[in-house]
């Protein structure tokens, strides 16, 4: 039996049918709903990760938005901390854990992340939700698309459309107000006065998720995803994956409900096809783990809730393993789930180090590119610099420069104090003079010295080159 | 069945696209991450100052020029990997 939307019982595929499904024009999926125990929290976590999404540019902390990637001032505000751009490596460094906590749960759980995290995820659901709304469920979108355009069809994909457009466009703003304060940018957007970089990037941002959500999906994770691609790498036969039980559900055949499927010489599956037409990504679990399953436990849900119906018991889908599925004992704790938690925990305890030795004082010395070197009318040697000292502390401080590496080395400058304010930026030029008879080479190394004069600890070392005729 | 009609040993015009524009696009974003971060376009660009444009705007071009240098280098390694193809393989279109 074949329903429309599945692909039919698919036996072992020739490497030709592989082939032409794989360069075949797509097909439009249409997943039906689908109610159950994973459903609501794939809905909890779309709602939650949206929140997050959408909210966090509004909060407000110590008179500043909470959460601001103020690219103009170059500084990164997250809640009481503020990112400079040295800071980058703390960024590089969240990116590897990022990055190893997915090798760890995709190890420990398998794609949880695809199912319920990622925001392809988040927003197609996002987008099907309206469609449903609009639409109608599965059987009656089917039904409009496959009629010719009316003024009802019309009305109704023009809705969808608008409605699509909104969602994204004010994913768009929202993304932008990452970047400018979202209050501003908010009052020069209702008054149509919004910059063109800004303008570009609402378009563009909107864009890309009206056209992921809205029309690509499904197609994402299977031609776009790196990570579908390598996840199973990850995984073993230990990692938590959802399958199909075969040797419960089959042979699979349509039956009465008050049959006795033994006497019929039957599985517990029913052949109802439930499991194929929740599948977002259009596939069919009982063929097997297959690349394309994004781990949304969908199928679970639709067939926990036929095999209610039919009076059996629940899990002929379910999340399990692969040595559970061949009756041998599952373990969590494995040298695979050991090594990637050791790499993890390393890396994040060095990150948190690293962070909480952060220095709040930062120095460049840029040397004066019209000359190398002068020679005074003393007789000495003169270099010029301009340092550049950020002060990424919450308190202004008066600092001492000093400056060591060849002997009799005098620093001239034109102030007396050095006063920068709190997150302010000095730039402070500054000439070094030295007895050519004590430079030994043409360039020689030099570490200029800052410190706070209140707070010793608050202190930085930057190297410059010193250059001489010889 | 429609799908017979579609030549086999092609690989589709999307596909194309995506595996040239979608990794370049990945990789400039980190590009232009890396390079703002050590350098500032105030800095970079005295001449800026006669055509002012915005550092939300400088930011967006020096994205955008990334995004053409990893394309064209994602575009060199799918036309060597599909002319390498081809020289192997006569029946491959590309």
């Amino acid at each position: 039996m074949t329903t429309p939307g599945s692909k039919g019982p698919a036996a072992s595929k020739s490497d030709e049918q592989v082939q032409q499904t794989l360069y075949a024009k797509q097909e439009k999926i249409y997943p039906r709903e689908v109610h159950g125990v994973f459903a609501r929290l794939r809905a909890a976590g779309v709602l939650g990760l949206l929140g997050i999404y959408y909210i966090t540019p509004w909060l407000r902390w110590d008179g500043h938005q909470a959460v601001l990637f103020d690219l103009p001032a170059r500084k990164f505000h997250i809640f009481f901390i503020t990112l400079w751009p040295q800071d980058f490596i703390y960024l590089a460094f969240l990116l590897i854990i990022a990055g190893l906590s997915l090798f760890f749960f995709t190890a420990l759980a398998g794609r949880l992340w695809c199912g319920y995290a990622c925001p392809q995820t988040v927003w197609t659901e996002a987008f099907l939700w309206i469609e449903r709304k609009v639409e109608g469920d599965r059987m009656k979108q089917k039904k409009l698309d496959a009629m010719p355009m009316n003024a009802r069809k019309l009305r109704i994909k023009a809705t969808k459309q608008f409605l699509w457009i909104a969602l994204a466009g004010w994913t768009g703003f929202t993304f932008v107000g990452y970047f400018t304060p979202i209050i501003e940018l908010g009052q020069r957007l209702v008054m149509f006065s919004l910059g063109p970089w800004e303008t570009f990037w609402v378009i563009f941002y909107g864009f890309a998720t009206y056209g992921n959500a809205g029309w690509m999906r499904e197609q994402v994770c299977m031609y776009m995803c790196p990570y579908a691609r390598f996840q199973s790498a990850m995984f073993d036969r230990d990692t938590l994956i959802i399958s199909y039980l075969p040797e419960r559900g089959e042979p699979r055949g349509s039956r009465k409900r008050s049959a006795d499927p033994q006497a019929l010489g039957l599985g517990d599956c029913i052949d109802c096809t439930m499991c194929v037409q929740v599948c977002p990504t259009g596939i069919d679990i009982r063929d097997g783990l297959q690349y394309q399953c994004i781990a949304c436990s969908a199928c679970i849900d639709a067939c926990d809730d036929v095999m209610g119906k039919m009076g059996y018991d629940k899990g002929l889908i379910k999340y399990t393993t692969q040595n559970a599925i061949e009756g041998k004992p599952s373990h969590i704790l494995r040298p695979r789930i050991v090594i990637y938690a050791l790499i993890l925990l390393t890396i994040f305890s060095i990150f948190v180090y690293s962070f909480s030795q952060r220095t709040s004082l930062g120095l460049d010395v840029i040397r004066d590119r019209n000359r190398l070197y002068r020679e005074t009318s003393e007789g000495l040697i003169e270099n010029v610099y301009i340092l550049k000292i950020l002060n990424m502390d919450e308190a202004a401080h008066e600092y001492e420069l000093g400056v060591r590496g060849v002997p009799g080395l005098q620093l001239r400058m034109d102030t007396d104090t050095i006063r920068v304010e709190a997150g302010e930026v000095m730039e402070l030029p500054v000439s070094l003079q030295a007895d050519e008879a004590n430079l030994k080479v043409r360039s020689t190394a030099i570490t200029f010295e800052l410190m706070a004069t209140d707070v010793p600890d608050l202190s930085v070392e930057e190297e410059a080159r010193f250059l001489g005729p010889q | 069945m429609a799908d017979e009609q579609i030549p086999k040993k092609q690989i589709p015009k999307i596909h194309k696209c995506i595996a040239v524009l979608w990794p370049s696009f990945l990789t400039a974003v980190v590009a232009t991450g890396l390079f703002f971060s050590a350098f500032d376009p105030d800095e970079l660009f005295p001449f800026n100052e006669t055509l002012e444009i915005s550092p939300l705007g400088i930011y967006t071009i020096g994205f955008f020029i990334f995004w053409l240098i990893t394309a064209v280098s994602g575009i060199g390694t799918l036309y060597f990997a599909i002319t390498n193809c081809m020289q192997k393989n006569p029946d491959f279109r590309g």
